[in-house]
C-alpha cells in the first residue's frame, strides 16, 4: 500500500458530500449493501451543528471563557448600582497610599495619585464600557437589519432611499460623526452615549444584511412562499431572515467590538463618557502623562480593553467560522 | 459608496463579504465604463451633499459657541460676544448658514474658493491645505506600506492555512485590530522612542539581546518557509548564524551609529531582490527574466557610482523623482529588450528590480548621513510633532529628520491596515483557490507559483482593490487620533479644536477632505475592478 | 461486494498496453464525522483510442477516482493502491514529476465550462501556457498552435477568439476551449468528468462527437464519467458501474445496457426513461376528462415578458406566446436553456410581471389582479421548482413547511393541520417520521417530494413544475416521476410541466409545447410533436437526445448526421490536416512564461 502525497497545498480542504442521512427512504441506492456512512445514524439540527463547530474552534471558546470572567468580575466586584459587591474598597474613596501606590496584595492595580483603589476604578470603567458595546452592539444590529432586509427585499425606491441614507452615513468618517453626536449626548449619561453610537455604527451590518437578503430573495423557497401567496413580512421574519442569522450574529458580534474600540478612542479625546462617569477611555486619557512614572496606571485599563476586544472578535471569528460550512477544518 | 469609516468596521466587512462585488458586477456589466463612472460620480455628490448638511446641523447643535466667553470675566465679554456672533452668523437659522458655506464651497468651481473662517477669524482654506497636506503624507505612506506588506502576509497564511505561521499572524492581525490605538501610540512612544534614544547614544547590541534576536529571527524563517523538520532546522539554523555573527560585527563596527551600505551592498542586496522577484513573478526557469532583472541591477549600480555627486550634495526634490523616472524607463526597456517572447513578465521583473535598486540607492546615501545627522539631532526618533523645529541641517538631513519625525505614527497606522489587508486577502485567496478554474490550472501540470500568481492571485486582487480603496478613506477618519497623540497638526486637530469650540467651519473642511478622499478612492476602485476584471470591461 | 467481470479480455490486471489504469484504488477522507470511504479498492483500466464509461450515481466516487489519476484530491484525502499513467507510477512521483505528468500524458476535461477556464485571461493565455510550461511550442509558435488546436476543436476564427476571455464565448464553445486545452499536448488519456451535463442537449451531441473523433484520429483514451445512460450508450466501448465507492459491473457498452447482470445495474436502466418508449414507463397517465366547453386551468393570450436591464437595451425573454392547459392535462414545455420555459413559468406564478397579453388561471385574469383576490388565486396554484437544495427553507422543519400555505391562507387550526400534513407525507411516500426533520437531513430525492407535498397541500387546480427532476440521480427521478403520475391521477390536476429533458416530457405529458428563443416553434399533442415533428428545430432536438441502447443510439446518431447533412451543416469533429504532426516536447528556449505578465496589461 503505497499512499500518494496529493500536491495540493493551497487547496482548502473540502468535504466530499457527506449527506447526514444519504439515502433516498425508498430509492434504488438503499438496496445496496456498502457500509454506513459515518454519521449516518446520528442527525443534526442546524443549530447543533453551529455549536458543534463554534466549540471545535479553540481561539473563540478560550475567548468566551475569558470574556465571561471579565464580564463576571467586573460586575459582581465592585456592584452594580446598589447592590454591593465582594470587592472590600469603594472606587471613590481615598485610601492611604502604599508607597508610590504601585500594585500591592492589598491594592492589586495599584492606587491612582490621590490614592485611590485602581482596581476598583478599573472595574467601575470596565463595567461602564461593557455596557455601553453591548448596547450599541444591539442597537446597531436592530437597525442594521431592519434596515438591510427593507432595502434588500422591497428592491426600487425603498432600496434607493435607504441605500442612499447608508452611504450618507458611511461617507462622514465613523469616529467623526461619533463625536459630534457625542459631544452633544455626553451629558445625558452612558446609555444616551450608547444610543447615539448605536445610531451611526449599524451600516456596515445594514449593507451585508442587504447583500445576504438579496441572494436569499432570489432562492427558490422564497419564491415558492411568493407563489401561495405569502405576505412580505411573512417572507421576511419567517424565510429571509432566519437564514440570514449567520452574517447577523457575526457581524453584531465585531460591531460590538468596534463599539468598545469607538467609545474608548471618544473618551480617550474627550468627547465621550464625561465625569463623573468613567470608562477605560477616560482612565487612560487621565493618567497618560503618568506612563512614565506609574506605569500600572496606564496599563490596567489599556489591557483591559485590548483584552475584550479580542475576545469578541475571536468569538466572531469562531462563529463566521461555524456558520460558514465551507471553512470546515478537517483536521482535529 | 462605502469608506470613511473608523478601522474596525470596514473590518468586519472584510471578515464576512466582499462588500461590492457584486455591486460593480451587477451595475456596471456591460456598460461603458465612463458612463458608468459619471454616474456613479453623480451618485457620491448627492451623497456628499446630503451628508455634509447633516453634519453641519450636527456641529451646529452639538454645544454652544460662546461658552467660553459666557464665563469669562473679560470687561468688554459683551463686545467680543457680539462680535464672534457677527462673525460666525449665530443669529440666523442654520439653513441659512449652511447655504452660505456651501456657497463658498461651490466657489472652488470658479477658481475662489471659501471654507469660511474659524472661530478666531482665521481663514479655514490655508488650515486645510496645511493640515491636509501632513496628514495625507502620513496616510500615504502607511497605506501604501500596509498593501505591500498586507497583501503579501495574506497570500502566505492563504497558502500556509492552518500552519503555525497562519495562526501567529492570524492572532496578531487580531491583536492589532483589536489594539486602542492611542494607548498603543503611548506605548510606541515609550519603547520605540524614548528607549531607542537612549540606546542609540551608545549603539551597541549586548550580547544577550544578539542571542535572543537570531533565535527569534531562525524561528521565525522557518516558520515562514516551512517545509519538513529537517529542512526547518537547517533554516532555522543557518538563520541564527547569520544573524548573530552579522549583529556582532555591527556592533564591532560601531554600524548603528556609523551605518554604512557602500556600492557592493547595494549590488548584493538588489541582485538578490532581483533573483526573488524573477522567482516569484516569472519563474527561476525564466532565464531570460533573471538576466534582464541582473543586467537591471548592475545598470542601476553603475548608474549610482556616476550619479553619486549629485545625489550627495544638495540634490533637489526634482532632480530625484526625475533621476528615479529615468530609472524607472531604463529598468522596463531592458525587460523589453531581454524578453523574449516572454516581454510582458521580463519588463514587470525588471521595472520592479529597478525601484528595488532606487530604494537601495536612497537607502545607502541616507544611511552615509546618519552619523551626521545624530550630530544635528542626538535623540533621533521624536515623539511630537511632524517636523522638529528650527531645524537647521542640509538636504539629506531634513529628510532624514522628517523620516524619523513619521517613523511611528506611520508604524502605527500601518500595523492596523496590515491586519485589515492580510485577514482580507487571506479569505479572497482561500475563495479563489477553492475555483474550479484553479482545479484546471492545476491539472494543466502549473507549478504552485504560477496557479498561485497567474490565476488565484490575479483573481483575489479584485475583491482586493475594494478594500484597500476604502480603507484609505477610513484611515484618515483613524489618523485623528494617532495625530492628537503624536501631536502632529493635521486634520485631525482641525476637526478636534473646531468640533471643540462648536466651530463648524473647520469641521467642515475636514469632513471635505475625507469625504472628497473617500470618493475619489472608490472611484479609483472601481477603475481598478475594470481593469482588473474584462467581465466588467466589456 | 464482489465484481461481475463480464468483458471479454480477461483479468484486468494482465494487460500491458494500458493508457490508464487503477489497481485496488482505495480513498479515505477524513472528516468532521469522521472517516468516509470514498472508493473502496476497485479496478480499472483505459487502453488507447478506447472510452470507458465509468457510470454511478452522486456519491459513488466517480469522480473522486478520476481525479486520483492526476493526483488532485484535497490533502485530507488519503489514496492507496496503485495507478497507472501510461508507464507511470503515480503515488512514486515527486510533485515536478506529478506536474510533468499532468496535461502532457493524461488531461481533464471538467463539467462546468463557465468556471473550468480563468474569467481574467485570455483564451489564448489560457492555451498557450500549457504549450509553453511542457515545451511544445513557445510565443508566436505558441499563439499559432492554439489557433490550430481551436480550429481542430471547430471554432470559427480562431485568431480572433484567442483574444478573447471566456465570458464571450458561449456555453459550448467554452467547452470545446476546454477540450482543446486538453489536447494541447497530445495526452495519452483524457479524463471527462460528465463533459455534457451542463450543456444543451443539441450542444452535448455536437460535443460527443468531437470527443468520439478525437479518439478515432488521436487514438486517445477516454475516461468518461457521467450518470446519463444516452451519453453511456453514445460512446463508450466499455462501461464500468459504480455504487458506494465498488464498481459492481463491468462489460462492453452492448453487455452492460443490454444484458446488465448486477441488480444495481437492471434498476439503474429500467429507471432511465426512454425517448419514443411514450407513456406508461413508470405508472398510467390519466387521459383528460375535461371538456371543451370548461375553462382552462392555464390560458395564456400573447404573452410578452421583458426584462429591463441598467444600461442596456430590454431583452425580450418570452415574445407572442399563447398557450393554454386544460383541466386535469399535462402539458409538457420543452427547450434549451435561454428559450424562456422557466420565464413562463414564473409569469404563471404571478412572481414576474408580464409586458403584455393575458394570464388566465381557470378564467382569472392573474395580470390584473392585486392583494386579496390575488391571494385567494394563488391558493389555487401549486409549484414544484427544480433545485431541491434551495426549495425548502432550511430552517424550517417538514412539518411546517408542508403546512405553511395552510398557515397562511389561515385554514384549519393545529390539529387539522398536522392531519393534512401526514396524509400529505403518506402521499408522496415519505415516513411519518420525517415530519420534524430538518431539509438538510434528507436526500434531493425526498426533498422534492416534501416540495411536491408542499405544492399539493391546498389540492390546487393547477400545478406549475419546473424541472422538478432535473436535479435527482435517474432511479430517483424515476421514483419521483411514478409517485407524481399516481398523485396526478389521484388529485386530477392540471399542471404545466417544464423540462428540458425530451424522455420525461413523453412519459408523461399529453400536450407538448416547443420553445426556442422566447418563441413557440410547435405545439400539439405529444405522440404528434415528439414522434413525428413536423418543425426543424424539434427534430433537431429529438435527434439530439441520446437513448441508453447502444444500437438504436448508432442508429440515431447516424440518421442526426444525415438530418445535419440535409440542413447543410457540418458534424462537429476534430479537423486533422494532412501534415498534422504530433507534438513534441521542444527544448525549453525561454523558460516559461507565465506570470504576472498579463496583470497591467488589461487597462481599460
Amino acid at each position: 500500500m503505497s499512499d500518494i502525497r496529493n500536491s495540493n497545498p493551497g487547496g482548502e480542504d473540502y468535504e466530499p458530500q457527506v449527506s447526514v442521512s444519504s439515502t433516498d427512504a425508498v430509492g434504488l441506492a438503499a438496496g445496496g449493501s456498502a457500509a454506513p456512512q459515518p454519521g449516518e445514524d446520528k442527525s443534526y439540527s442546524q443549530g447543533q451543528l453551529v455549536a458543534r463547530r463554534f466549540f471545535r474552534h479553540r481561539g473563540a471558546l478560550t475567548a468566551m471563557i475569558v470574556l465571561g470572567i471579565v464580564i463576571v468580575v467586573a460586575f459582581t466586584s465592585i456592584g452594580v448600582g446598589p447592590i454591593p459587591g465582594w470587592w472590600p474598597k469603594d472606587y471613590t474613596l481615598q485610601y492611604d497610599k502604599i508607597g508610590d501606590g504601585a500594585p500591592t496584595w492589598e491594592y492589586p492595580f495599584g492606587q491612582d495619585t490621590g490614592g485611590k483603589d485602581y482596581f476598583a476604578l478599573v472595574m467601575r470603567g470596565t463595567q461602564f464600557s461593557l455596557i455601553i458595546a453591548f448596547s450599541v452592539g444591539i442597537i446597531s444590529t436592530l437597525v442594521g437589519t431592519l434596515i438591510g432586509a427593507l432595502a434588500g427585499f422591497y428592491r426600487g425606491w425603498v432600496e434607493s432611499v435607504l441605500m442612499r441614507m447608508t452611504d450618507v452615513f458611511i461617507v462622514i468618517p465613523l469616529l467623526a460623526v461619533a463625536a459630534v453626536l457625542g459631544r452633544m449626548a455626553g451629558g445625558d449619561g452612558i446609555l444616551g452615549l450608547a444610543l447615539v453610537l448605536g445610531l451611526v455604527t449599524w451600516t456596515s451590518l445594514a449593507r451585508l444584511v442587504r447583500g445576504e437578503v438579496l441572494s436569499l430573495r432570489e432562492r427558490d423557497f422564497v419564491l415558492a412562499a411568493r407563489a401561495v401567496g405569502t405576505g412580505a413580512w411573512r417572507i421576511i421574519t419567517r424565510h429571509v431572515l432566519p437564514n440570514a442569522v449567520g452574517v447577523i450574529i457575526v457581524s453584531a458580534t465585531l460591531s460590538i467590538s468596534t463599539a468598545i474600540l469607538l467609545e474608548t478612542s471618544l473618551s480617550f479625546l474627550g468627547f465621550g463618557v464625561q465625569p463623573p462617569d468613567t470608562s477605560l477611555g477616560t482612565l487612560i486619557s487621565e493618567y497618560q502623562a503618568a506612563f512614565a512614572t506609574r506605569p500600572w496606571l496606564f496599563w490596567w485599563p489599556g489591557l483591559m480593553i485590548l483584552t475584550i476586544a479580542l475576545c469578541v472578535n475571536f468569538i466572531g471569528d469562531g462563529l463566521r467560522d461555524a456558520f460558514d460550512p465551507r471553512q470546515n477544518r478537517s483536521k482535529d | 459608496m462605502n469608506g470613511g469609516s473608523f478601522y474596525p468596521v470596514s473590518y468586519s466587512d472584510t471578515l464576512i463579504a466582499f462588500p461590492s462585488r457584486r455591486r460593480a458586477a451587477s451595475a456596471s456589466k456591460g456598460q461603458p465604463v465612463l458612463k458608468f463612472i459619471l454616474r456613479r460620480i453623480g451618485a457620491s455628490a448627492l451623497v456628499l451633499l446630503g451628508a455634509s448638511f447633516l453634519m453641519f446641523i450636527l456641529t451646529v447643535n452639538s454645544g454652544d459657541p460662546l461658552q467660553d466667553l459666557r464665563e469669562s470675566n473679560d470687561p468688554n465679554r459683551d463686545q467680543l460676544m457680539a462680535e464672534r456672533t457677527e462673525r460666525m452668523r449665530l443669529d440666523d437659522s442654520d439653513w441659512e448658514r449652511y447655504w452660505d458655506w456651501l456657497s463658498g464651497v461651490g466657489g472652488c468651481f470658479t477658481g475662489s474658493c471659501d471654507l469660511g473662517v474659524t472661530i478666531n477669524g482665521i481663514d479655514v482654506l490655508n488650515l486645510t491645505q496645511q493640515a491636509a497636506s501632513s496628514t495625507l503624507r502620513l496616510i500615504t505612506l502607511s497605506t501604501l506600506l500596509a498593501i505591500v506588506v498586507g497583501v503579501a502576509l495574506g497570500i502566505m497564511t492563504a497558502i500556509r492555512q492552518y500552519s503555525g505561521f497562519d495562526y501567529a499572524v492570524t492572532f496578531s492581525a487580531f491583536l492589532f485590530f483589536s489594539l486602542p490605538v492611542f494607548w498603543a501610540a503611548t506605548l510606541l512612544k515609550e519603547y520605540a522612542a524614548i528607549q531607542y534614544n537612549n540606546w542609540i547614544a551608545v549603539g551597541q547590541y549586548a550580547p544577550w539581546t544578539i542571542v535572543i534576536a537570531a533565535l527569534l529571527a531562525g524561528f521565525l524563517l522557518q516558520a515562514v518557509l516551512g517545509g519538513s523538520a529537517r529542512r526547518r532546522l537547517v533554516t532555522g539554523a543557518a538563520t541564527f548564524g547569520f544573524v548573530a555573527v552579522l549583529l556582532f560585527a555591527f556592533n564591532a563596527l560601531d554600524w548603528w551609529r556609523n551605518p554604512m551600505f557602500g556600492i557592493a551592498g547595494v549590488l548584493v542586496v538588489s541582485a538578490a531582490a532581483g533573483v526573488l522577484v524573477t522567482a516569484l513573478v516569472a519563474g527561476l526557469r525564466n532565464r531570460r527574466a533573471l538576466y534582464a532583472a541582473l543586467t537591471t541591477v548592475v545598470v542601476g549600480v553603475i548608474a549610482y557610482w556616476f550619479t553619486a555627486p549629485l545625489l550627495v550634495n544638495e540634490p533637489s526634490w526634482l532632480l530625484l523623482i526625475g533621476l528615479f523616472v529615468v530609472s524607472l524607463v531604463v529598468s522596463v526597456a531592458i525587460g523589453a529588450a531581454w524578453g523574449g517572447y516572454a516581454r510582458k513578465d521580463s519588463m514587470l521583473v525588471t521595472g520592479i528590480t529597478g525601484v528595488i535598486t532606487s530604494i537601495m540607492v536612497v537607502a545607502d546615501v541616507l544611511m552615509a548621513h546618519w552619523n551626521s545627522f545624530l550630530g544635528v539631532k542626538s535623540r533621533p526618533i521624536s515623539t511630537i510633532g511632524s517636523q522638529t523645529p528650527n531645524f537647521n541641517g542640509e538636504f539629506w538631513e531634513r529628510v532624514l529628520d522628517m523620516g524619523t519625525q513619521i517613523l511611528l505614527p506611520t508604524i502605527l497606522l500601518t500595523l492596523v491596515s496590515v491586519a485589515t489587508h492580510s485577514r482580507y486577502t487571506r479569505s479572497s485567496m482561500l475563495e479563489t483557490l477553492n475555483q474550479d478554474y484553479v482545479r484546471t490550472a492545476r491539472s494543466k501540470g502549473l507549478s504552485e507559483r504560477e496557479v498561485i500568481v497567474k490565476h488565484a492571485f490575479r483573481n483575489a486582487l479584485i475583491p482586493i482593490t475594494t478594500i484597500v480603496a476604502f480603507d484609505f478613506a477610513a484611515l484618515i477618519g483613524g489618523a485623528i487620533i494617532t495625530e492628537q497623540v503624536f501631536g502632529w497638526k493635521g486634520m485631525g486637530a482641525l476637526f478636534q479644536d473646531g468640533l471643540r469650540a462648536v466651530d463648524p467651519a473647520p469641521v467642515m473642511a475636514f469632513f471635505l477632505v475625507t469625504g472628497i478622499a473617500a470618493v475619489l478612492m472608490n472611484l479609483l476602485a472601481d477603475i481598478a475592478y475594470a481593469a482588473l476584471d474584462p467581465r466588467i470591461r466589456r | 461486494m464482489t465484481t461481475l467481470d463480464i468483458s471479454s479480455s480477461g483479468p484486468v490486471s494482465a494487460t500491458g498496453d494500458a493508457v490508464l489504469s487503477f489497481e485496488d484504488l482505495t480513498v479515505t477522507f477524513r472528516t468532521e464525522f469522521g472517516d468516509v470511504h470514498a472508493v473502496k479498492g476497485i479496478d480499472l483500466e483505459v487502453r488507447p483510442g478506447e472510452v470507458v464509461a465509468l457510470v454511478g450515481e452522486s456519491g459513488s466516487g466517480k469522480s473522486v477516482t478520476s481525479m486520483t489519476a492526476l493526483g488532485l484530491l484535497p490533502r485530507n484525502a488519503r489514496v492507496s493502491g496503485t495507478i497507472r499513467v501510461g508507464d507511470k507510477v503515480v503515488g512514486g512521483l515527486d510533485g515536478r514529476g506529478l506536474r510533468n505528468m499532468r496535461g502532457n500524458d493524461v488531461a481533464m476535461v471538467f463539467q462546468e465550462p463557465m468556471t473550468a477556464l480563468n474569467p481574467v485571461l485570455t483564451i489564448g493565455d489560457q492555451l498557450t501556457e500549457g504549450l509553453q510550461l511542457h515545451g511544445i511550442a513557445f510565443g508566436k509558435q505558441a499563439m499559432a498552435r492554439a489557433a490550430e488546436l481551436l480550429a481542430m476543436v471547430g471554432i470559427p476564427e480562431p485568431e480572433r477568439r484567442l483574444k478573447q476571455y471566456p465570458h464571450e464565448l458561449s456555453g459550448g464553445q467554452r467547452q470545446r476551449v476546454v477540450i482543446a486545452m486538453a489536447i494541447a499536448c497530445d495526452p495519452k488519456v483524457i479524463i471527462a468528468d460528465e463533459p455534457t451535463t451542463a450543456l444543451d442537449v443539441t450542444v452535448q451531441a455536437d460535443i460527443l462527437d468531437l470527443l468520439r473523433s478525437l479518439k478515432d484520429k488521436l487514438d486517445t483514451g477516454i475516461l468518461l464519467i457521467t450518470h446519463n445512460m444516452g451519453v453511456v450508450a453514445d460512446m463508450a466501448d466499455r462501461v464500468a458501474v459504480m455504487l458506494k465507492g465498488d464498481i459492481v459491473e463491468t462489460g462492453t457498452a452492448d453487455q452492460v445496457l443490454n444484458h446488465p447482470r448486477h441488480d444495481y445495474t437492471k434498476r439503474l436502466l429500467a429507471a432511465v426513461p426512454h425517448l419514443g418508449s411514450g407513456p406508461g414507463q413508470f405508472g398510467d397517465v390519466a387521459p383528460v376528462v375535461a371538456t371543451p366547453e370548461d375553462l382552462p386551468a392555464l390560458d395564456l393570450g400573447k404573452l410578452v415578458i421583458e426584462y429591463h436591464r441598467l444600461g442596456k437595451p430590454t431583452f425580450r425573454a418570452v415574445d407572442d406566446v399563447s398557450l393554454s392547459v386544460a383541466q386535469g392535462e399535462i402539458v409538457g414545455l420543452v427547450g434549451e436553456s435561454g428559450s424562456g420555459k422557466s420565464t413562463i413559468a414564473k409569469c404563471a406564478l404571478g412572481l414576474i410581471p408580464a409586458a403584455s397579453g393575458s394570464v388566465s388561471i381557470l378564467g382569472n385574469d392573474l395580470t390584473k389582479m392585486r392583494g386579496k383576490e390575488l391571494k385567494a388565486l394563488r391558493r389555487r396554484i401549486g409549484v414544484v421548482f427544480q433545485d431541491p437544495a434551495s426549495s425548502l427553507n432550511p430552517r424550517l422543519p417538514v412539518g411546517d413547511v408542508i403546512a405553511e400555505p395552510l398557515v397562511v391562507h389561515k385554514e384549519g387550526d393545529d390539529k387539522s393541520r398536522r392531519r393534512r400534513v401526514l396524509e400529505l407525507l403518506d402521499a408522496v411516500e415519505l415516513p411519518r417520521s420525517a415530519y420534524n426533520r430538518y431539509p438538510h437531513e434528507l436526500s434531493g430525492g425526498q426533498r422534492q417530494r416534501v416540495s411536491i407535498a408542499r405544492a399539493l397541500t391546498l389540492d390546487p387546480e393547477l400545478l406549475v413544475a419546473d424541472e422538478p427532476t432535473s436535479a435527482l440521480d435517474v432511479s430517483v427521478q424515476a421514483n419521483v416521476l411514478k409517485m407524481f403520475t399516481a398523485l396526478q391521477e389521484r388529485y386530477k390536476f392540471a399542471c404545466l410541466f417544464v423540462s428540458h429533458d425530451l424522455a420525461v416530457i413523453d412519459l408523461l405529458a399529453h400536450r407538448v409545447v416547443v420553445l426556442q428563443n422566447g418563441r413557440i416553434v410547435e405545439q400539439g399533442p405529444r405522440d404528434e410533436v415528439l414522434h413525428h415533428p413536423r418543425e426543424e428545430y424539434t427534430q433537431r432536438l429529438i435527434a439530439a437526445a441520446p437513448v441508453p441502447e447502444p444500437l438504436e443510439q448508432r442508429r440515431r446518431r447516424e440518421a442526426r448526421h444525415a438530418l445535419l447533412t440535409q440542413l447543410g451543416e457540418d458534424v462537429a469533429e476534430l479537423h486533422i490536416d494532412e501534415d498534422y504532426e504530433r507534438p513534441e516536447p521542444k527544448r525549453d528556449e525561454g523558460g516559461n512564461a507565465s506570470g504576472l505578465g498579463g496583470l497591467g496589461a488589461g487597462g481599460l
